[in-house]
């Protein structure tokens, strides 16, 4: 008989024990918590529940553990956008690309000259950053015919497909000036959104350059 | 006289209704030969699909009918060779047509030819006369039936449990027939010695049940299944692989990444530039979902969080974070970096976050624990090809390791605990 009972209370240590496993919803149970959670503020994982993790307490201020919001900020977000006409450089010292998002600024852009030469390392990159950012709509050759401007069909129900996506090899297209493909990416035209806050602008000249590039053949 | 007159008038008349005629039916015009049919479809769809369909208004007008609607055929040479001149001249329906249209110009296509742009408005013709064919919605129901075909899980599972049950109960009504049989065959008198022992044999239930052999192999079942689970439950602490929390937007990474074949770092901008690889800030969304699928819940979400308004294609300014909830929570105690793994290192996304193109709702695939991270960096080879950086600490690793050893990740300092913990 107490070969059942040791039986039975083991069974159900590994019963609960198998509660632990992540899963769904769940997180999982944590060994050693506050090792886990930073004291420092968090970018991606805010926590704004004041009394998350008071069980593992080490801190003396009155809030649980694992507490992690920046109270100041709007929301209590940890993230702060940056401060106003504050301007980023990149490496090569530019400072922001200053073009308007007008027929104005499209017809100056026109007259950009690319900073890089079409040297096979930059094409090279272009054609890397190409398929990351334009091949889904544009296609690999620029041909207009990505999978997002095709449509798809998932489990035998048509998903839609994304209208006035640019055949980039078209006559309409041949023409362009790199400063235009430039300033198209930063702003977007037509159906096409605004891709600035995505690409880079070292990155916009490199894709204009590649572009042309597809052009050509 | 008077009839040679009237005769004259008629014939007058008559040219003036044959010229006026020429001019209003000038569609008449527009060709029906299938080559030339062909090669306006092949212009159309090269240069024109972007922003023109026959049926359908996007980012330029419905071309169906635009050969009796548009002034005349010269006036939409004219136009797609050049609108922004049609627009100067002060040209009423050009000025009227670049208004409606939120004033986008069309682009010019200065070099088509007069042949060019007629076999382009014959393909139009030729489609616009065509029947229509079903909407688009009712191809998406169809397909909808067609996905469901066959027995539903939920039902499958009843059926299991349903057959379960008949089979427990006639475990049961079998076991109260052979007691019955057995109280029956007793109380006869006339049975011989014989069937007497086959009906009270020894080995009743009762007694394979309490033997020791039976006991050992229950007791050591139940003993190996418990601990195997004590063991996998251990293990599992501290760790959250298979964490699939429900995001407050239903978003979609198998449509997305894997049936649209969106680069993971087109949204995760940050993956090749920084520590983190970022959630894609809703401007992303709005790449596309400013103009499709508006009418989606999910998508309204969107909308509500940036205080876009539909309707206007407007921003109210009421904008209210979107809390998407994080799914691979490192250890504060642990440092990791995205760019250093997938621009230097040259990782693809999928080897530490699994096939993430086929997951509806995104799960934690990988451990993510310290003998996991460690044992990629013993595995995996430095590309140091074509890097001047490497040149001198590749010779010397080769001069110690032999001479077609590669140089490992744990060999420039992958395992140094003061790179990942500080």
């Amino acid at each position: 008989m107490r070969l059942i009972t040791n039986l039975f209370i083991g069974a159900s240590v590994a019963g609960l024990l198998a509660g632990c496993k992540a899963g769904g919803d769940y997180q999982g149970l944590e060994y050693a918590p506050n090792m886990y959670h930073s004291v420092a503020y968090e970018p991606l994982s805010q926590i704004t529940d004041k009394d998350a993790g008071t069980f593992t307490n080490a801190l003396d201020n009155g809030r649980g553990e694992f507490y992690n919001s920046n109270q100041y900020n709007p929301y209590n977000m940890n993230m702060r956008l940056p401060v106003a006409h504050t301007v980023r450089r990149n490496a090569y010292g530019w400072t922001p690309y200053r073009g308007t998002n007008d027929s104005t600024g499209l017809r100056l852009a026109n007259k950009l000259v690319n900073p890089f030469e079409a040297s096979p390392a930059v094409l090279e990159q272009g054609k890397v950053l190409f398929e990351t950012y334009c091949k889904h709509c544009h296609g690999a050759k620029g041909g207009g015919d990505g999978k997002v401007a095709q449509g798809v069909k998932i489990d035998g129900v048509d998903h839609s497909m994304y209208p006035g996506v640019a055949n980039l090899r078209g006559d309409a297209y041949k023409n362009i000036t790199e400063g235009h493909i430039f300033h198209v990416i930063t702003y977007g035209k037509g159906l096409m959104g605004a891709h600035g806050s995505q690409v880079s602008e070292e990155d916009r000249w490199k894709i204009a350059k590649y572009v042309k590039e597809l052009q050509k053949n | 006289m008077m009839n040679e007159k009237i005769s004259g008038l008629l014939k007058f008349h008559l040219l003036a209704l044959l010229v006026l005629s020429s001019f209003i039916s000038f569609s008449q015009d527009i060709s029906k030969d299938a080559a030339v049919i062909k090669a306006g479809e092949d212009l159309f769809n090269g240069n024109c699909k972007s922003c023109h369909r026959v049926k359908q208004k996007l980012v330029g007008p419905a071309l169906a009918g635009v050969y009796d609607r548009a002034p005349s055929i010269d006036w939409i040479k004219g136009w797609v060779r050049n609108s922004a001149k049609v627009i100067a001249s002060g040209d009423k329906y050009g000025v009227a047509l670049y208004n409606e249209y939120n004033k986008s110009q069309m682009t010019a296509f200065t070099s088509y030819t007069d042949d060019q742009i007629m076999s382009i408005l014959a393909y139009v013709k030729a489609e616009a006369d065509k029947p229509d064919a079903p909407a688009p919605g009712t191809q998406v129901a169809g397909g909808n039936a067609g996905g469901q075909s066959g027995i539903p899980s939920q039902y499958l599972d009843v059926i299991l449990g349903g057959m379960f049950l008949i089979l427990v109960l006639m475990l049961v009504i079998l076991a109260l027939i052979t007691t019955a049989l057995k109280k029956y065959l007793n109380e006869k008198k006339e049975l011989s010695e014989e069937d007497r022992e086959v009906v009270n044999s020894p080995y009743t239930v009762g007694s394979v049940v309490r033997s020791p052999g039976f006991i050992f192999i229950v007791v050591f079942v139940v003993a190996a299944i418990s601990f195997k689970t004590v063991i996998d439950g251990l293990y599992s602490i501290g760790i959250q692989q298979g964490y699939q929390p429900k995001q407050p937007i239903a978003f979609s990474h198998k449509l997305h990444a894997g049936a649209y074949e969106i680069n993971c770092k087109y949204c995760h901008t940050g993956a090749m530039k920084g520590k983190q690889a970022n959630i894609p800030s809703p401007n992303i969304c709005m790449n596309c979902h400013s103009q499709i699928k508006q009418e989606s819940p999910e998508i309204q979400k969107i909308y509500a969080a940036i205080g876009y308004d539909v309707k206007t294609a407007s921003y109210t300014g009421k904008q209210k974070p979107i809390e998407w909830v994080r799914i691979h929570n490192l250890p504060d105690l642990a440092y990791f970096n995205h760019s250093q793994h997938v621009n230097v290192g040259g990782i693809e996304c999928q080897t530490c976050h699994g096939p993430i193109e086929e997951m509806e709702v995104v799960k934690q695939y990988s451990l993510l624990t310290m003998g996991w991270c460690i044992d990629c960096h013993r595995k995996t080879n430095v590309n140091n090809e074509g890097n001047a950086y490497y040149d001198k600490l590749m010779q010397v690793h080769q001069a110690s390791n032999g001479k077609n050893s590669k140089m490992k990740v744990e060999d420039i300092g992958g395992l140094e605990c003061s790179k990942c913990h500080y």
